[in-house]
């Protein structure tokens, strides 16, 4: 441990942490590992379990290795950084476990104590200032990304990139990744700069705020659009607040915690008006939900906040489902299959409303995903910071697609690039889809339709 | 020759009528004693072996007798021990459906005692009218209805052993579900005798069906791959016969006055469930299969002559030379299994289970035909990866052929166990694989 | 992860048990082994030297082979859920860990049977013979991950083996390397009776003091046509139990007969998979029946009868089978479900005589009170497997030890009836002295005997099982105020 490390503590050792190896605020929570029994119901359910077969790399051996930290009996030292970073933080333990253990919440409190304990230095620091400090949170500078990268697809740059084999220099991962990469098209925070709310197609019924995601909003704006057209095509006058900015979840998941407090903060005042948050992108939606934890320990008035805004938050394929929705007419004939977003199914526990939409989609026949609900390996950006271990868990996540669909369907962008990877390396054919795209889709099917009538 | 301190010794431990010299010069099915004692507790059974072993004096142990042809290639032991007048129910628990009976309790007088209490245990091995409890679980024996049962090994809960040095252990205890160490009534039950004498059995019981019948499915000869094809069709059904058991035509003929291969498929269960099992398997029955059912009183007199069919005589005077073989294959090589039985001209019949694997063969003919055929059979059954084992024989004939088989690589586990519970082998002699 | 684990050790076994299974398949930094310290029991801590994962028999007889020579004391483990300590590693072993050893390698529909590999899941069986008909019937509850040859080492039991039997009885064939690196196989195609000593039935439920299982043969079963489940709410625990009495005594074999009582029903209605039970009942009965559909019906009609003499407050069936398979996630989750209402939980699991199922429960409650713990019961009570869940908390000083007595109060209670200390989850590490409630000197004697003819020296999973000769209950409490700490 670093003599540094001791100068940062902020607040005296209570008595039964003396012995505590953690040495910042912020701590994992003692409350949450004293309901884990280390029954194993959590291993089965663990992608990293499955691939590695090592208990270290499983939730309840994660959890027994931080609060082993919290017992003194470990350091937070390299050895310990392995398996806290290596969780895709994909929350399948949390829907397994029996008595509610909140795995995830324990693993970025971890990370959190880790990063400060070791902070990132080399390359890897410089990776993970550029992309989570210097980008994602700044709407201008990712638009701007998103424009070197349109004119990197437009110019002809990428044909000759392509041809030239320069990609071979690069790891295969991130060739694949570029492969699959969505065409970028315009932002819709960008679209809609000038107004502040995007008004129902006909009578409004009621007014959301639509969340609309940092890398979500550049590199599938496509989706953002398909939203916004569903929400306001079904009586949704939408609002998208400007100030608004990345969820931080990709922060507090690389234990930067002190962003994500900022970023948590600037999202509560960006949506302080509305009622409702609407979001499309499962993993943001979840984090959003997840705000009253950061402050959990160290910010009493924020974290009533975070609980309040917490409840406004809900998935767009939730949100129609409860709300109501017109059943399109149009049939769009295709079949495909669904894979459930970790931070919808376990996050937020929506597993049934989006499959329900789909089949309200006439022509769609659903095919049954075995483990559907298994993470694809996608993680936020875990794929570029654990290429090793993604692969592995697309791998079997690709064995459980059915050969025979045309479509996969999911409510998150992460899985949908890393989806899109796997149909590629796999050599299917499948198209990754947005739920909402579909609906959008049979929508515009049947206004032409009524168009040509 | 029995010597006049063995004599004083064993009358010092029991009454002199239950002592006996035996007198017979030889016998005919060995495994016998040159003493017979008839202890009538537990104490005795301890002091017996107690003064065996130290006096080093071989003891056989038997019940009634009727698997004096079952193992061994010694004529005589020093003492013969028999739990035939060590009987009765020690305890039954109605409620909790166990029960706990002394060795030498006759198998048939248990059943008729618990079916008065609407309860039965379920093992239904062949010629069992003079087996003893004791000898049932010794052997693990079982019969066609083991397809839904299962054997002794399944229901014994406890036991309590005499070890060869007088010792007394228990094993397992009085409820049906125990983990608390090594599962040791495993060891004893099909032992042979080898490892101790069972002076206490524990037992797990089941209810007597409210209702039963016996269906009976017959084909033709031209007609008997259908059986196979009907067999497995029953099995992957989700009905629940319990018991599905291939008889030759001759032991059919001599059941049911049909000789061709038949199916008995016994059915219990509350009666609509019966009625309706019936009434499946006539719908799946094959074109040419004959098919009858027989009610719950025809049943009973079919399992009963099913019992007596291989009527084995274990007196000394017995002239008859037959042979009893249980075969144990895979489920799907019964019907060759007795196919195979058909075609030896020695082979007065036999039965197996489909669901089970395991056959019988009865085999009638002279010594060496016998030992001939029996070495034949053993061959193709082990072609299958299944083994055969001599169940009823003369001494004379054990001597001349291997009883249990070759001893498999295990085997040095086998002996070890054998040498750790009975250093001096004092117990059945030679009676078991390998000679344990 | 690490990219490149480079073997950063100077010992020598490590290095030479790495050469054997590859440097991917050895742990042996602290922070990895800490996540091996306990199993399902985490009473007792005890660091492993390393963690290996043989790839198949032949890697896993090399590796027991190179400890036996060199003295090194091993274990096996699967999925790590037993609840006795079975594999803990008490003496610092090296623990064999079979979890990649997970393939089902045959199934043979036609004789009913399937071979697997030691750390294929229990649950994974029979979801993926399914679809043709067939299932694995012993059910423990932690089915979900616990691996079969974890099964066999306990014996697991489960709720439906009332009817079907424990792990032992669906045990036809076992591929085993002896404790000095011998593959033998014991059983052929899952031929039953193969003549000889019963080596099946010593090595299941031996707890992994044997042998190392590497393949398994098991017996499948087909589905049965029909299942009813009837859910049954009692205001007096008595009236509950002799319900569980009155329906064996109909001549019913219920698949699984199971009880919650009230604090029980408290635990899992906060938890994960709530059902919607009353809080103020005493006891819950979940039956089960099943077979042949025709049958069902009658049999269903004299439970409710039996439930009604016995004055149930509610009892119904399970409409369908989401309803059914709620209660089952309701029950099965129990365990786990109490890390909802106490930071820490002990599980006792006596056995006792069906009958006296009212006494027992009665003398337990009276132990909750001496010890001032609250007691749970969720339990098979069929077959009279009794499961108290001693509620504690760790962190507050001498309630570990209140806890361990209180368990070892529970299972005076059951020996005094004529039961039994454990019923499934197995001795351990956790019932090592309570052996004595139930076994004499010369009854361990015997059972100690049979393991030195298998593991003359007892290199393999020592310690457990049995209690240590001539300790006396003052040293017991001792090692269990000091484990405690």
């Amino acid at each position: 441990m670093d003599t540094d490390g001791k100068t940062a503590f902020e607040e005296p050792p209570c008595s039964t942490s003396q012995l505590s190896n953690y040495l910042w605020r912020d701590k994992p929570d003692e409350d949450k590992w004293a309901d884990c029994v280390h029954c194993g119901m959590c291993l089965e359910a663990c992608p990293t379990y499955e691939i590695t077969g090592q208990e270290q790399h499983s939730p309840r051996g994660r959890v027994h290795l931080i609060k082993a930290v919290a017992e003194g009996k470990l350091e937070v030292s390299e050895p310990f950084t392995d398996p806290v970073f290596a969780c895709l933080d994909c929350k399948a333990c949390t829907t397994a476990c029996p008595a509610d253990v909140d795995v995830g919440g324990l693993i970025e409190e971890a990370r959190g104590q880790i990063r400060q304990a070791m902070p990132l230095t080399g390359w890897r620091k410089g990776v993970s200032r550029f992309f989570l400090h210097g980008l994602f949170p700044h709407p201008g500078r990712l638009q701007f990304f998103g424009n070197l990268l349109k004119f990197y697809q437009k110019s002809g740059v990428q044909t000759l990139v392509r041809k030239t084999g320069m990609l071979k220099a690069m790891p295969e991962h991130l060739e694949l990744m570029e492969a699959v990469m969505p065409e970028v098209q315009e932002p819709i925070r960008k679209k809609y700069k000038h107004e502040t709310v995007v008004k129902a197609d006909t009578e409004s019924k009621r007014e959301i705020a639509f969340f609309s995601g940092c890398v979500m909003d550049v590199m599938f704006s496509d989706v953002n659009e398909s939203t916004i057209n569903v929400l306001t095509r079904n009586g949704n006058d939408v609002a998208v607040p400007q100030n608004q900015t990345c969820c931080g979840a990709l922060h507090v998941h690389a234990g930067d915690r002190d962003m994500g407090r900022k970023l948590a903060k600037q999202n509560m005042e960006a949506f302080k008006q509305a009622d409702t948050v609407v979001g499309n992108a499962a993993g943001c939606g979840c984090m959003l939900k997840e705000y009253p934890e950061l402050f959990r320990e160290v910010d009493t008035e924020w974290r009533e906040k975070a609980e309040a805004f917490a409840e406004k938050v809900v998935d767009v394929s939730k949100y129609l489902h409860d709300t109501g929705y017109d059943k399109p007419t149009a049939e769009l004939n295709t079949r495909l299959t669904y894979h459930d977003a970790c931070h919808l199914a376990h996050g937020q526990g929506v597993r049934q409303e989006p499959r329900e939409i789909l089949l309200d989609v006439p022509g769609v026949e659903m095919v049954p995903m075995e483990n559907a609900d298994r993470c694809c390996g996608s993680a936020g950006i875990y794929n570029i910071t654990n290429p090793e271990m993604a692969e592995d868990v697309l791998e079997s996540k690709m064995k459980n697609v059915p050969e025979e669909v045309e479509m996969i369907s999911m409510g998150n962008p992460g899985c949908m690039l890393q989806m899109a990877m796997g149909v590629k390396k796999y050599g299917r054919s499948a198209n990754v889809v947005h739920t909402v795209q579909l609906l959008d889709w049979a929508y515009q099917k049947e206004e032409e339709q009524r168009r040509q009538e | 020759m029995i010597t006049a301190d063995v004599w004083k010794e064993l009358t010092s431990i029991l009454p002199a009528d239950h002592v006996q010299e035996q007198k017979t010069a030889e016998t005919r099915y060995g495994n016998d004693g040159q003493v017979l004692v008839f202890p009538r507790t537990e104490e005795e059974i301890a002091a017996i072996l107690t003064f065996a072993s130290t006096a080093e004096k071989k003891v056989n142990v038997c019940g009634c007798g009727s698997k004096r042809g079952l193992g061994g290639t010694e004529d005589t032991a020093d003492i013969l021990l028999s739990t035939a007048s060590f009987r009765g129910i020690k305890e039954h628990s109605v409620g909790d459906m166990t029960i706990f009976v002394k060795p030498g309790t006759p198998f048939r007088e248990l059943q008729d005692y618990l079916a008065s209490h609407g309860q039965k245990l379920p093992i239904d091995p062949i010629h069992a009218e003079n087996a003893t409890i004791g000898g049932v679980i010794a052997a693990n024996e079982s019969g066609p209805k083991r397809l839904a049962y299962g054997s002794a090994r399944d229901l014994v809960i406890g036991l309590r052993v005499a070890y060869a040095n007088g010792e007394i252990i228990r094993t397992g205890g009085k409820v049906v579900k125990n983990v608390a160490g090594y599962d040791m009534n495993k060891l004893f039950v099909g032992s042979m005798g080898t490892l101790g004498v069972i002076t206490e059995i524990g037992l797990k019981l089941r209810p007597l069906p409210e209702h039963e019948s016996l269906v009976l499915l017959s084909f033709p000869e031209g007609d008997i791959d259908d059986i196979q094809a009907f067999s497995e069709k029953l099995m992957k059904s989700r009905m629940e016969p319990v018991s599905l058991e291939l008889l030759t035509p001759a032991l059919a003929e001599t059941l049911t006055g049909d000789a061709s291969f038949t199916l008995a498929a016994a059915l219990e269960d509350v009666a609509s469930s019966v009625f309706y099992q019936e009434d499946y398997i006539r719908n799946i029955q094959p074109a040419n299969a004959r098919l009858s059912i027989l009610n719950v009183e025809e049943a009973g007199a079919f399992w009963e002559r099913f019992q007596h069919t291989f009527a084995l005589d274990t007196s000394e005077q017995h002239q008859g030379t037959e042979v009893l073989v249980k075969i144990g294959v895979q489920h799907s090589d019964v019907l060759e299994v007795l196919k195979e039985g058909e075609r030896e001209a020695l082979c007065e019949g036999g039965h197996g289970g489909m669901g089970h694997g395991l056959c019988q063969l009865h085999l009638k003919g002279d010594k060496k035909q016998l030992a001939d055929s029996i070495s034949s059979l053993r061959e193709a059954v082990e072609e299958k990866g299944g083994y055969l084992v001599v169940q009823h024989a003369s001494l004379a004939l054990r001597r001349e052929v291997s009883v249990w088989g070759e001893p498999p690589a295990h085997f040095f586990l086998m002996e070890g166990i054998k040498t750790k519970i009975d250093p001096q082998r004092t117990l059945n002699p030679k009676r078991f694989v390998g000679g344990l | 992860m690490r990219r490149k684990k480079r073997l950063q050790t100077n010992d020598k076994h490590i290095k030479n048990l790495a050469a054997i299974v590859g440097e991917k398949e050895i742990l042996f930094h602290k922070e990895d082994l800490t996540a091996y310290e306990n199993d399902g029991f985490t009473i007792h801590s005890y660091l492993p030297k390393a963690v290996v994962f043989p790839k198949n028999t032949e890697e896993t007889a090399e590796i027991v082979s190179y400890l036996s020579r060199n003295d090194l004391p091993f274990l096996a483990r699967g999925a790590g859920t037993g609840l006795s300590g079975g594999a803990v590693p008490l003496n610092g072993e090296v623990i064999i860990s079979l979890v990649k050893m997970k393939r089902l390698l045959n199934v043979d529909l036609k004789n009913r049977c399937a071979v697997v590999e030691p750390g294929y899941v229990n649950l994974t069986l029979t979801n993926s013979i399914s679809d043709k008909g067939y299932y694995y019937a012993p059910d423990p509850s932690s089915q979900y991950c616990c691996t079969i040859g974890g099964n066999v080492a306990e014996n697991a039991g489960g709720a439906h083996c009332l009817k079907y039997g424990v792990t032992t009885n669906h045990i036809l064939g076992l591929e085993v390397v002896t404790p000095d690196g011998a593959i033998i196989e014991i059983g052929k195609n899952g031929i039953m009776d193969v003549p000889g000593y019963d080596l099946l039935g010593i090595l299941t439920g031996s707890e992994g003091t044997l042998g190392i299982v590497t393949k398994i043969t098991v017996r499948i079963l087909t589905h049965p046509e029909e299942k009813k489940t009837v859910l049954a709410y009692f205001d007096d625990v008595a009236d509950g139990s002799q319900a569980v009495s009155d329906i064996v005594s109909e001549g019913i074999v219920p698949a699984a007969l199971e009880m919650m009582d009230g604090t029980a029903i408290e635990a899992v209605e906060s938890a994960a998979y709530p059902v919607g039970h009353p809080k103020d009942i005493e006891a819950l009965l979940l039956i089960e029946v099943d077979g042949i559909s025709a049958g069902i019906e009658e049999q269903i009609n004299k439970i409710l009868d039996v439930c009604e003499k016995r004055n149930v407050r509610s009892v119904k069936v399970a409409e369908d089978e989401q309803e059914r398979a709620r209660w089952w996630a309701n029950r099965k989750t129990g365990f786990g479900a109490m890390g909802a209402i106490s930071p820490d939980y002990l599980v006792q699991d006596g056995v006792i005589p069906r009958s006296t199922l009212p006494q027992v429960l009665g003398r337990i409650r009276e132990i909750s009170q001496e010890y001032g713990l609250r007691i749970a019961n969720i339990f098979h009570a069929g077959d009279g497997n009794l499961h108290p869940l001693i509620l504690f908390d760790s962190r507050i000083p001498g309630e570990t030890d209140k806890a361990l007595e209180a368990g070892s109060a529970c299972l005076q209670a059951c020996a005094d009836v004529g039961g039994s200390i454990t019923g499934e989850h197995g001795v351990g590490i956790e019932k090592r002295e309570e052996m004595r409630f139930v076994f004499s000197d010369k009854e361990i004697e015997a059972q100690t005997n049979i393991r030195e003819v298998f593991n003359p020296y007892y290199l393999l999973n020592a310690g457990k099982l049995f209690p240590s000769p001539g300790r006396c209950g003052e040293v017991k409490k001792e090692e269990k105020a000091a484990a405690s700490k």
